[in-house]
């Protein structure tokens, strides 16, 4: 980059220039990703907290000095927002603890199944949050597979209503449970 | 979102604006609100009867022109640390005039130990020192904050206590013109009492003035 030439992109971008901005902001992003990849390790987050300067940078950019150089207004801003975003993952670390770690610990297969526990557990506490009528025709005609015929008999619903009843309890299990239709 | 894709549609949003006043000419414009504020206040409450002879002691007179240049200095410095490029070493600059300051009153405290005996006897209220450093010190610093709401996204907590700062301590440099405080312990405080009291209310309401996400507005 020649001396002066993001100054004179940011001045431009200052006064509606949308070509100078998005020449600047483009031409700026390799500096301000390399500011936050070395504070922030996943590059997910780091990738973010270049957006949230980029945000920055566009509502401030009446504050730029055009007398004064750039890159030092983009770092420290840049600088800002990675910090900013650094104590908020480490704020939720502290209250989580990523399960990953974890997953393979115990010489004994039966101790890892962890994950079929839990997804036993998302499903009986997502069919306890159904309706009466739907838990009762999904329980007698999915879970024990009984003939239509004998779960209307046991339940006293119609048929169709089982039927029904059924349909929207397997959605309703779908959409809780976020598996796409 | 990808990063270059954001870039496209902030750079497409782009709309012209006229850049900010230099941080110098912003303080300025704020000292000169709160000196014609206080000045409005003195010319109304009339000036102390004995100001005359109080100025002429360089104690009183220290004192007095410590607290302005506390003021001024704490709304150069908040001007200056509301620019993201600006060094954070500005707001080292009120500390120098505000030592002096808060040592003029503690000097002022045991001068009046050895002059009129235990402090106990000297003690009193004043709620009209608190009342005045509230009732005048929140808008002048929720006026400064509003100058500087675009340091919300770059330092807003130092901003916003150099703000209550530097109106706490013009308060208390017009308050010494026309409320009667006989001893220095008094003025210590109320003065310093109500400087903490408009600190604690800025940083307790003052984060909604400053403190926004990033690209909230």
């Amino acid at each position: 980059m020649s001396d002066g030439e993001w100054e004179a992109w940011m001045a431009a971008a200052q006064a509606g220039d949308a070509r100078a901005y998005d020449r600047l902001l483009r031409a700026a992003l390799p500096l301000l990703r390399g500011i936050a990849r070395r504070r922030i390790r996943d590059p997910a987050e780091a990738e973010d907290a270049v957006q949230d300067a980029l945000l920055t940078i566009h509502r401030l950019r009446e504050t730029y000095d055009p007398t004064r150089p750039l890159k030092p207004w983009l770092i420290a801003i840049t600088e800002r927002r990675a910090i900013d975003r650094l104590r908020r993952t480490s704020r939720r670390a502290g209250r989580e603890s990523a399960i990953d770690d974890f997953g393979e610990t115990l010489p004994d297969p039966l101790a890892n199944q962890g994950e079929a526990k839990v997804a036993a557990a998302e499903l009986r506490s997502a069919v306890a949050a159904l309706p009466e009528a739907q838990r009762t025709a999904l329980g007698l005609a999915k879970l024990q597979d009984l003939p239509l015929a004998e779960a209307s008999a046991r339940s006293g619903m119609s048929v169709g209503a089982l039927k029904v009843a059924t349909h929207r309890a397997v959605r309703a299990l779908r959409k809780r449970l976020g598996v796409e239709e | 979102m990808r990063s270059e894709d954001l870039i496209g549609r902030l750079s497409a949003d782009l709309t012209p604006v006229r850049p900010m006043a230099a941080p110098g000419w912003q303080a300025l414009l704020w000292l000169a609100l709160a000196a014609g504020a206080i000045g409005i206040c003195v010319l109304a409450f009339g000036m102390r009867h004995d100001i005359g002879e109080r100025m002429g002691l360089p104690h009183e007179l220290g004192q007095w022109l410590a607290s302005i240049a506390t003021g001024i200095c704490a709304a150069l410095a908040a001007a200056m640390l509301a620019r993201a490029d600006r060094p954070a070493s500005w707001g080292l600059l009120p500390l120098p005039p505000l030592a002096l300051w808060l040592a003029s009153l503690g000097w002022g405290c045991l001068a009046d130990v050895v002059r009129l005996g235990p402090i106990e006897g000297q003690l009193g209220t004043s709620w009209g020192c608190l009342r005045f450093t509230l009732l005048l010190g929140a808008p002048l610093t929720a006026a400064l904050l509003l100058l500087l709401r675009h340091a919300g996204p770059v330092r807003p907590r130092p901003v916003l206590l150099l703000g209550a700062l530097a109106s706490a301590a013009l308060c208390s440099a017009g308050l010494t013109l026309f409320h009667h405080l006989d001893a220095a312990v008094m003025v210590l405080l109320w003065h310093g009492g109500a400087a903490l009291v408009l600190l604690g209310l800025a940083a307790l309401f003052g984060d909604r003035l400053l403190l926004r996400a990033p690209g909230s507005g």
